[in-house]
């Protein structure tokens, strides 16, 4: 069965965008446009791995990792932070939140994203899990 | 007859003998050196003040006492005293028994047999003027070498004193014009502190830009005090400056470090726009050749969408930036505050009762018209609308409504936007004025409240908001109309 992957983006263009790149890559792919109504989404569809922006209205990217990683029954969903606001390299979670046992996200890919890399790294979290 | 003769003899000599003691006495007390000279440059008589002063004068000539000299001086103002039969004013630098140089000024009168008479002698009277002269050397120093330019500038404009300091920065200024001098003007400054004192007789302060003798720029921060006529008008206005060149510098340093700092998180924040631009392209570029792959023509169209949308957002990017960047001097005009918020209103309300927003807009008393940028304030107040609109179509409160308010109080104009729709969280709030920055993702340049901070300064004034997440935002510019028509006028 096809993993499923949500992407959470306020953007349509990138939901567009990232959703046909996994479909032709044959991963399912589920979208929601904000933060504040992703938790309900995740508990929907239960996926296999999250894409998350961090700039969106009303609720940050990082509001809505801090929520995940605090709720024991999808802690372990691995998180890819996919944005355009920061490099890799300059960005560090535990500057922005208040709890400092939120592990870092698993991975950051800069946009605009290298498709290959992009599908690479998603391949290798989701073999991973299923090992 | 001769017992009363001799009774108004006796009278008469005791009247003398009065008149001897007083003279006597007032000869001795009074508080100057006093000699009285013949003809001849002989003393011949001195009270003890003389005495202790200038020394044993008995037998001696005046010059030999007063300046120990050998022959009478050059300039003798008891030889004038003699020719005219008037009293003069003397002032002359002598020497005293100690051999000391002395200054001394008083006056010399005539004494005659008769009223109009030939003048048989004079009365020198004289006092030391070596403690005033002292202090007044003191306060010359004092005046010369503090550390700000002094003048004097009399009615005319002319500078009848000028200190060290001044001189050696502006030149040898003496009855020049001061507007010529400071500013190297061929007619009278526009807001003179100096015609201001003279008209009012008070204390005015202001900055101003000059031209030194060199030719160099001079800062200084100027007060002009008026010198009185007794309790009449302003007879010399004095004019002290600091030279505030150097902070000025600095000032300037520091602004230029801040617009580099700025500089520097305008480009990030372009670098972020045109990421998320690129990103949309790169989307659009790779669905259409998935459909052209596919032969899929529904997928070809939408990658072509979004190719279109994500050109067209570079478009506007660009427009906004420059629209930014653009530094210019607000062109005011007198123009009604309220009239150009009520265009506002206008212009969104249609917008905003379509998305289920009752947008309103409140006087709070009278407004007076203000000079004012009628295009800043209008992108001002539609940035700020706009935004207010967002806020409350993010929110999921019912009821919502954005209030533009007016008001004239205090001596400031100030606009305020209201609405009660998302808010603002802490976080955001620290930068939205600093920082290139949008949490709309892709739908803003992040640059609206950049580019209304920056017109509400150019108008002198600035914004501030007050918003808690959830809870609405507030944001008000103010404007203090003092600056408004300062920069009107200029």
């Amino acid at each position: 069965m096809s993993k499923k992957i949500l992407i959470i983006d306020d953007e349509p263009d990138v939901i567009t965008y990232l959703s046909t790149v996994l479909k032709s890559h044959d991963y399912l792919p589920y979208a929601i446009d904000n933060a504040i109504s992703a938790m309900e989404k995740v508990k929907e569809i239960k996926p296999d791995l999250i894409c998350l922006d961090i700039m969106m209205p009303r609720e940050t990217g990082i509001t809505f990792y801090t929520r995940l990683k605090q709720d024991k029954a999808y802690k372990d969903i691995p998180v890819i932070i996919v944005s355009g606001a920061v490099a890799e390299a300059d960005f560090d979670i535990k500057n922005f939140v208040d709890d400092k046992s939120i592990p870092p996200p698993d991975c950051y890919v800069e946009k605009p994203i290298d498709v290959d890399k992009f599908i690479r790294t998603i391949e290798k979290f989701v073999l991973q899990e299923r090992r | 007859m001769a017992r009363n003769s001799s009774k108004i003899e006796k009278r008469t000599h005791d009247r003398r003998r009065l008149s001897d003691l007083v003279f006597h006495e007032l000869f001795q007390q009074v508080p100057f050196n006093v000699a009285i000279i013949d003809r001849d440059y002989n003393i011949i008589m001195a009270n003890d003040n003389f005495t202790e002063y200038f020394g044993d004068w008995k037998g001696k000539k005046c010059y030999a006492v007063y300046k120990k000299l050998s022959k009478p001086c050059a300039e003798c103002p008891s030889e004038e005293v003699f020719s005219t039969g008037k009293a003069v004013a003397a002032d002359a630098v002598g020497i005293d028994q100690q051999g000391r140089k002395t200054h001394y000024i008083g006056n010399v009168f005539p004494i005659t047999e008769e009223k109009g008479g030939r003048v048989e002698y004079v009365m020198e009277m004289t006092r030391s003027i070596i403690e005033t002269g002292r202090l007044q050397s003191e306060y010359q120093i004092l005046f010369d070498r503090v550390p700000c330019y002094i003048t004097v500038i009399g009615e005319d404009y002319r500078i009848v004193r000028a200190n060290e300091a001044f001189r050696e920065n502006f030149g040898d200024v003496l009855g020049q014009l001061c507007y010529t001098v400071y500013k190297r003007r061929k007619t009278k400054c526009p807001n003179c502190p100096a015609a201001k004192t003279f008209r009012d007789g008070k204390i005015h302060n202001s900055t101003q830009l000059g031209t030194g003798k060199r030719g160099q720029e001079i800062n200084y921060a100027v007060s002009t005090s008026p010198l009185m006529r007794g309790r009449g008008s302003v007879a010399h206005v004095i004019e002290i400056s600091n030279d505030i060149t150097a902070l000025r510098k600095l000032e300037q340093e520091v602004i230029e470090a801040e617009r580099l700092g700025a500089v520097g998180q305008t480009v990030a924040g372009l670098a972020h726009s045109i990421k998320n631009i690129l990103m949309g392209l790169e989307g659009g570029k790779y669905i259409v050749s998935l459909g052209l792959k596919k032969n899929d023509k529904e997928m070809i169209n939408k990658g072509w969408d979004m190719l279109e949308r994500n050109f067209e957002k570079t478009t506007s990017l660009v427009k906004d930036f420059l629209s930014f960047s653009k530094g210019r001097l607000p062109d005011l005009k007198m123009i009604s505050p309220a009239k150009l918020a009520e265009e506002i209103v206008e212009l969104y309300k249609d917008i905003a009762a379509q998305s289920g927003i009752e947008l309103k807009m409140e006087l709070d008393g009278k407004i007076k018209n203000a000079p004012l940028d009628p295009d800043g304030i209008h992108t001002c107040l539609t940035n700020l609308v706009s935004n207010a609109i967002d806020a409350c179509l993010m929110g999921e409160q019912r009821g919502t409504e954005v209030v533009i308010k007016v008001s004239d109080a205090g001596g400031k104009l100030v606009f305020a936007v209201s609405d009660n729709g998302s808010g603002i969280d802490y976080e955001i709030k620290k930068k939205i004025f600093t920082t290139f920055f949008t949490t709309k993702g892709g739908a803003g340049t992040g640059l609206g409240l950049l580019t209304t901070r920056k017109i509400v300064q150019e108008h002198g004034g600035k914004i501030m908001v007050e918003s808690e997440k959830g809870k609405g935002a507030r944001f008000r510019m103010e404007f203090p109309r003092k600056r408004l028509m300062a920069l009107y006028k200029s």
